[in-house]
């Protein structure tokens, strides 16, 4: 499976009557897109807002970040099973607009999760401050139930970010990128002599607001699968789930997955890289069971030397990726397990729910109870008014300056799990 | 003794709607006093069949937890013992702040638990075999 990723870089995004990519610049005609939005019939209306790297700007409270793409050529279209059909994705070309992310925000429920701050230390701690954004924030119909609106926003951000992409379908692109990922037999015999090396990617799988989908399907249905790992570059992977943001994948984590491109750039040098195998984070504990004995078998009948597993989320999630890490382990394969910690504001305290002593190769993405003072800025895209109520936060969490003392659990991707963020330990 | 499935919750939109038709044990208690009385079955013989720390609202945050365990077995089931323990060590290290919340958020939280119940319910629907967990 071969995959060409041309990027189109973007410097700025403003407001037009037309929509459309100039000089690398994009265009956005708030009336185009808002027509995409409210085909959707549990919202009532949408604003749309930019934020830049820099400004004094903080978003909360956020649903999702997705960058927006395009299939060129090749099968299918930009996340199969939610925006485009079911065809398999992941070879041909695709182009990505980079530099640039389209972020969902507003109120589902009344505890609320999710701050990008654009400047300032808050801005350090999340990988969205870099990006240019283009934030909508969406308002339901009276009386919506917390399901519909939750679908409906993220639906309604998936068609933003593919019409979006869809600007770029005659461009040049300004870089290209090639993945190339063998099929078994051929990966057998073309690298002989390296470990057979694949990823292990755990998803958020529960129920409202703690959903991921797997070419549209609610991964916590799902059986352990194999992908090409150039599929969940076209979006075979989104984001239903943004509670406790630290350490949840938006869509835009699936689409630029670290441990895959980490794992490309040593395929064929030091490691073959076989494929992705994703699997769920459920409920249930017999469900618990039966996907983390998949998994291993799938490990297993792949041939595999050494697993990375990559978690989502904390605490029943550790007793998947222990789970995991244990019976991959017993097939004799090596496994690095990436998690995050939740050690106390001193990080004195046990930072898993769950633990083993198989899982003694460990790479932490940060401390999400760490304290962190985010300094009043002069304008918020979303809402304050429920910055009290989400994960991290307290009673003084809205001092008198303005400025918030909140946990970094409540920064979009500050201890991301896939190595996204800048956080980790040695 | 005849095993039985049943919810133990302090969630009274749990109890109100009574997912599954599964009895539904409605305890007076905090997230922690629910943690408490699954431990103390777990002593009696009940077997865990969802994990205690499900979801991502953090103890501290919800005021709710439910769980689904199985009554009515003759030995103390190890992993149960084990879960539920480590629960309880994980609830507290968080701070208590579930006082903040309005009366608009504890009905969504009440959601949000239920939502979760029935996830892991649809799974237990739908495949019955796996009722033994062990």
């Amino acid at each position: 499976m071969k995959l060409e990723l041309g990027k189109i870089l973007i410097h700025d995004i403003c407001f037009a009557e037309k929509s459309e990519i100039r000089d690398g610049v994009l265009y956005v005609s708030k009336e185009e897109l808002e027509k995409i939005v409210m085909q959707e019939e549990g919202i009532q209306s949408v604003s749309f807002d930019i934020a830049k790297p820099g400004e004094s700007v903080r978003i909360t409270p956020v649903k999702d970040v997705i960058e927006p793409r395009v299939k060129v050529e090749g099968p299918g279209g930009i996340f199969p099973g939610m925006v485009a059909g079911v065809e398999t994705v992941g070879s041909g070309k695709t182009y990505a607009l980079k530099g640039m992310a389209v972020v969902t925000a507003g109120p589902i429920v009344g505890f609320q999760e999710g701050v990008i701050d654009m400047t300032g230390p808050g801005a350090e701690y999340t990988p969205f401050s870099k990006t240019l954004n283009l934030v909508m924030v969406c308002t339901p119909v009276p009386g919506l139930e917390a399901h519909d609106y939750e679908s409906a926003v993220r639906l309604s951000g998936f068609r933003v970010a593919a019409a979006l992409g869809e600007l770029a379908r005659e461009l040049q692109p300004d870089e290209t990128v090639v993945y190339e990922c063998s099929d078994l037999k051929e990966s057998f015999e073309k690298y002989p002599g390296l470990p057979r090396v694949a990823y292990v990617q755990m998803l958020q799988s529960q129920g409202l607001l703690h959903d991921t989908y797997v070419y549209g399907v609610d991964a916590k249905k799902i059986l352990p699968t194999l992908l090409y790992p150039t599929e969940v570059m076209d979006g075979a992977i989104v984001s239903g789930n943004c509670v406790s943001a630290c350490d949840k994948n938006p869509t835009y984590i699936h689409e630029n997955n670290s441990v895959v491109e980490d794992l490309f750039a040593q395929h064929g040098k030091t490691l073959n890289f076989v494929g992705q195998i994703v699997t769920n984070e459920n409920v249930y504990l017999a469900d618990k069971e039966r996907s983390s004995n998949q998994t291993a078998k799938l490990c297993r009948m792949l041939g595999l030397d050494g697993v990375i597993v990559s978690q989502e989320g904390f605490g029943n999630p550790d007793t998947d990726l222990i789970m995991n890490c244990k019976k991959i382990e017993a097939e004799g394969i090596k496994t690095v397990i990436i998690t995050d910690e939740y050690a106390g504001r001193d990080g004195k305290s046990q930072s898993l729910a769950d633990a083993d002593v198989a899982a003694d190769a460990v790479v932490t993405g940060g401390n999400a109870n760490e304290l962190v003072i985010l300094p009043k800025l002069d304008k918020v895209i979303g809402t304050l008014a429920y910055i009290n109520k989400i994960a991290g936060a307290n009673a003084e969490t809205l001092r008198e300056d303005g400025s918030l003392a909140v946990e970094l659990q409540v920064i979009t991707g500050a201890t991301n799990e896939t190595g996204f963020g800048r956080l980790s330990a040695r | 003794m005849k095993q039985k499935n049943v919810i133990v919750t302090n969630n009274p939109l749990v109890s109100e709607k009574q997912p599954g038709n599964l009895p539904v044990e409605y305890l007076e208690t905090d997230y922690m006093g629910v943690l408490k009385a699954a431990r103390d079955k777990i002593h009696s013989g009940a077997t865990l069949l969802t994990h205690p720390l499900y979801g991502s609202v953090k103890p501290g945050e919800t005021p709710y937890r439910s769980l689904l365990i199985r009554e009515g077995g003759n030995k103390v089931d190890l992993q149960s013992l084990r879960l539920i323990e480590a629960a309880m060590e994980t609830c507290r290290k968080f701070e208590e702040r579930t006082g903040l919340f309005g009366a608009g958020s504890v009905r969504d939280f009440q959601v949000v638990d239920l939502s979760l119940l029935m996830s892991a319910l649809g799974d237990f629907h739908e495949s019955r075999q796996t009722l033994s967990y062990k």
